[in-house]
């Protein structure tokens, strides 16, 4: 009797655990409210930190069919550059082996997990354009020169291809199109689209001073833009001696012919030759 | 009379049993009120309601209903336990502490600072005879040590009060002696205790009154001599007394007092307990 | 007889108590770092030293552009994970541990309130994460300045024109010493905070501290995604998705919080700039989560029977 009637005096406070639910509850609701809060700010600030390009890099289910379970995970959570750099030392494994087809798939993956660091895409390129291209040409097991030609022309476009998205990844990176250019003078043998990478380069506040020489030069192998580059390699020339190195004296002076400029505005003269010798072979003549 | 140091009014506590429509009752209904300066003996079984009890007067959890008073303040409030010093059941503190850093960690949390905190921990290390162990930590301290190191960081910042639970439960009768007697110094320095025990020789050693719990309700309450003596008995305690003298009262009893029944006649025993430290002690002595 | 015992009062009077002070925080956050400390839990240092002077030793055989971009990669992919691994780990057993033992009742019949109790807890992981964080750091830039001495004196006593030379050194400068980093490091720190803030909020109510690891791990992995459900869910509004797909996507969105947004050491390491104000909004939310699990942890902790 007594009993039931300590129970009916409970009954109706039995607050403790419906106090604790409705703490649950009370928490459960802040961090929903908080979430809605900040699901603008948060769209707005991923915005800022993709055009401040940061973090924006599409981890899809071809990515993950490259790298892996293990990979995908560990490049999910945050760890992507850390997986970059595992697939770029396998890579290299693979330059050692001479795999430059599993090279150029596992480069692509490495740079498309860390498109930011320029280095990956240079490396790239000059791996595909400099050695494979090589190793194609000289690939034993293709007896057709035109097969190997191909094949190495290909490897030239690979390298080519990366520097192009490497560039379109990192707008201030005048490394690569300093790369780029070469591969159009070295491999392409397109002057004036080395021309026009270098002069890129050299635009660039941070490039070093040899960009515009190597411009310049580039420019003069062009045909019909010797005027250009003689302005060009004449405005070097007057920089100081510092400047003054030998293939930009020949280039220059190959220029001044070509254009065939007066005397005096040539830096090299044609060697005045002494008037006594001309006296000389005269009286020689019969 | 002055504020009580517990009051507690028609206290309740329900445990729902989770996943199931099923609740226990823990307490009920139970009033009680522990007058400053007493050692107040918290009895019952397993199960009765003790340590729910002594939660809800520590605040750590909450009554269903009803309220709970510590120095008449309410001691579901932070405030009111600035008058509390608490000895759980069982305490294990961060072993990786020393004594002294110990009993300095739960001063800072009550407030004391420098000089005053590093003199008070000094003392009452000295206080529970630990201070052999002040630079050792917790991890290598035994039962009986941790126990006492509980009771000097329960007295850290001079409470009013001291809630202990189970103080000497798993302690050596030595320590437990040893406990009792800190026990009993609190009381003498007038602090009031609230003693959860079910060994029930210490609670009637020290104890002024006491409250017995069954099933969550207050059974028995009282002063500890009002409630265990029995009137209608005498004992009477002789030392060497000649057996001759013994047949004397034994035939004056039957010849003029034949209302009067002689129940026993027997030597009285010291405890089990008391015999077990003079021996202990004779060992010690001489080891 | 009642006489002596009111003459002897063992506290003058009811004494004042402040309602929040952050003196027994302070306590609280000391000792949990100490605790933590004589845990001997900074051995993983030891193994992230053991981590960097591999790794450095093994790069040596790449160009130096390479050696410095992956030494930087590693290091603070290292911290990150180390920190983070330390924030859910450390927190995760704090209260479990403290209520098991019963210290957290000899500390909350001290006047501690719940909140102080918490805010200390926490307060003592943010301290062990911000040593840690010291410490790695140091490791690495003694590491870093050992290898560029190394390769500077490589490339001086390597010959060749000195332009070249010159070019060279202010390359390895520029790969090697990064303004930025630091920023990298304050936002993986944010992180790590953000997580103890987490785990503590999970561990109020959760059974163990096993559990409590699995869901806050299991919310780390979610966490990095959940930005691109967000887009989904935003973008495709109102295209053909069926409800219970956006009700999913709306539930993540709202629910987990955003790691994406405090990982930007992948791409300062590789010389990205970060503008001041940026760097200061990405910590900001940081900030604001670690607060509001702080305060969600306290709603469930306050009402929590012991």
């Amino acid at each position: 009797m007594k009993i039931d009637e300590g129970i009916a005096q409970a009954t109706p406070s039995l607050g403790s655990r419906r106090r604790q639910y409705s703490s649950y509850a009370i928490a459960a609701l802040m961090v929903l409210v908080f979430g809605a809060a900040r699901l603008p700010f948060e769209a707005g600030l991923t915005r800022q930190h993709r055009a401040a390009s940061f973090g924006n890099v599409q981890l899809n289910l071809g990515l993950r069919a490259k790298i892996g379970q293990l990979g995908f995970l560990a490049a999910l959570s945050g760890f992507r550059t850390l997986v970059a750099d595992l697939l770029w030392i396998q890579a290299h494994t693979a330059w050692e082996k001479v795999e430059y087809g599993r090279m150029n798939l596992m480069l692509n993956t490495v740079t498309t997990l860390a498109p930011h660091n320029v280095n990956f895409w240079d490396l790239s390129a000059w791996h595909m354009a400099y050695n494979a291209s090589v190793a194609a040409f000289n690939d034993s097991k293709q007896p057709k020169l035109v097969r190997r030609l191909q094949a190495q022309h290909q490897y030239f476009m690979v390298g080519k291809d990366f520097l192009e998205r490497g560039i379109a990844n990192n707008p201030g990176a005048y490394v690569l199109h300093q790369s780029l250019g070469a591969i159009y003078r070295d491999k392409l043998e397109d002057h004036w689209n080395a021309f026009l990478e270098y002069d890129k380069a050299a635009a660039f506040a941070r490039a070093p001073t040899y960009e515009k020489r190597f411009a310049a030069y580039e420019l003069a192998k062009v045909p019909g833009r010797e005027r250009q580059a003689w302005e060009r390699l004449k405005r070097l020339y007057d920089m100081g001696p510092q400047e003054r190195l030998p293939t930009l004296e020949k280039s220059l002076k190959a220029m001044e012919e070509a254009l065939s400029l007066p005397e005096e505005q040539r830096v090299y003269k044609t060697p005045v030759q002494n008037p006594l010798d001309i006296i000389g072979k005269k009286l020689q003549i019969p | 009379m002055s504020t009580p140091a517990i009051a507690i009014r028609n206290l309740t506590k329900v445990f729902p049993i989770p996943f199931r429509r099923d609740r226990v009752v823990a307490v009920r209904d139970l009033s009680l009120e522990v007058a400053p300066g007493q050692v107040y003996g918290l009895l019952g079984p397993n199960g009765s309601g003790k340590s729910t009890t002594m939660k809800i007067v520590l605040g750590l959890i909450s009554p269903s209903a009803g309220r709970t008073e510590i120095f008449g303040r309410d001691s579901q409030i932070v405030d009111s336990h600035e008058e509390v010093g608490f000895l759980p059941e069982n305490p294990y503190f961060y072993k990786y502490l020393t004594g002294m850093e110990t009993l300095r960690f739960y001063g800072k949390l009550c407030g004391l600072r420098g000089a005053q905190l590093a003199d008070k921990a000094g003392e009452l290390l000295k206080l529970v005879g630990l201070e052999h162990a002040r630079d050792r930590r917790l991890g290598g301290y035994s039962k009986g040590m941790l126990q006492r190191i509980g009771l000097a960081q329960a007295l850290i910042q001079d409470p009013r009060l001291l809630v202990l639970d189970e103080p000497t439960a798993g302690v050596d009768p030595r320590g437990s002696a040893e406990i009792r007697d800190l026990i009993v110094g609190c009381k003498d320095r007038g602090i009031t205790v609230l003693l959860c025990s079910h060994l029930l020789g210490q609670v009637q050693e020290i104890c002024d009154r006491i409250g017995i719990l069954d099933r969550g309700i207050l059974v028995r309450e009282g002063k500890l001599e009002e409630l265990i003596s029995i009137e209608d008995q005498t004992e009477m305690i002789f030392r060497d007394a000649p057996p001759a003298l013994l047949a004397e009262i034994q035939q004056l009893v039957a010849k003029s007092y034949p209302q009067v029944n002689l129940l026993e006649t027997r030597k009285p025993q010291t405890t089990l307990e008391r015999y077990f430290l003079e021996v202990t002690t004779a060992a010690k002595a001489k080891g | 007889m009642d006489a002596p015992l009111s003459a002897f009062s063992p506290r003058a009077a009811t004494v004042q108590h402040r309602f929040f002070s952050p003196g027994r925080v302070w306590a609280l956050a000391t000792n949990t770092l100490t605790e933590l400390i004589r845990l001997k839990i900074f051995y993983f240092l030891l193994l992230f030293a053991l981590l960097l002077i591999g790794s450095s030793a093994f790069l040596v055989q790449l160009s130096f552009q390479d050696q410095f971009q992956m030494l930087k990669d590693v290091s603070l992919g290292a911290m990150s994970i180390f920190t983070s691994l330390l924030a859910i780990l450390a927190t995760s057993g704090l209260l479990p541990k403290d209520i098991e033992d019963r210290t957290l009742y000899t500390i909350l019949a001290k006047p501690v309130s719940r909140l102080e109790y918490l805010m200390g807890k926490l307060s003592g992981v943010v301290l062990l994460l911000f040593v840690s964080m010291l410490l790695m750091g140091v490791m690495f830039a003694a590491v870093l300045f050992w290898r560029v001495h190394v390769v500077t004196g490589e490339l001086v006593t390597g010959g060749g024109p000195q332009e070249l030379i010159d070019q060279q050194l202010r390359d390895l400068h520029a790969t090697a010493y990064n303004p930025n980093v630091w920023a990298g490091g304050l936002v993986i720190y944010a992180k790590a905070c953000l997580l103890a803030s987490l785990t503590m909020f999970i561990s109020t109510f959760a059974s163990s501290s096993i559990f409590t690891v699995i869901v806050t791990v299991v919310i780390y992995f979610i966490g990095h995604l959940q930005a691109t459900a967000r887009d989904y869910w935003q973008v495709s509004n109102g295209a053909a998705m069926g409800h219970l797909t956006k009700a999913f996507l709306a539930f993540v969105s709202l629910v987990f919080p955003d790691l994406q947004l405090f990982n930007l050491v992948d791409e300062i390491v590789v010389g990205t700039p970060i503008a001041a104000w940026l760097l200061y909004k990405t910590l900001g939310l940081g900030l604001m989560y670690f607060l509001i699990y702080l305060l969600a942890a306290f709603f469930v902790f306050s009402n929590k029977e012991l």
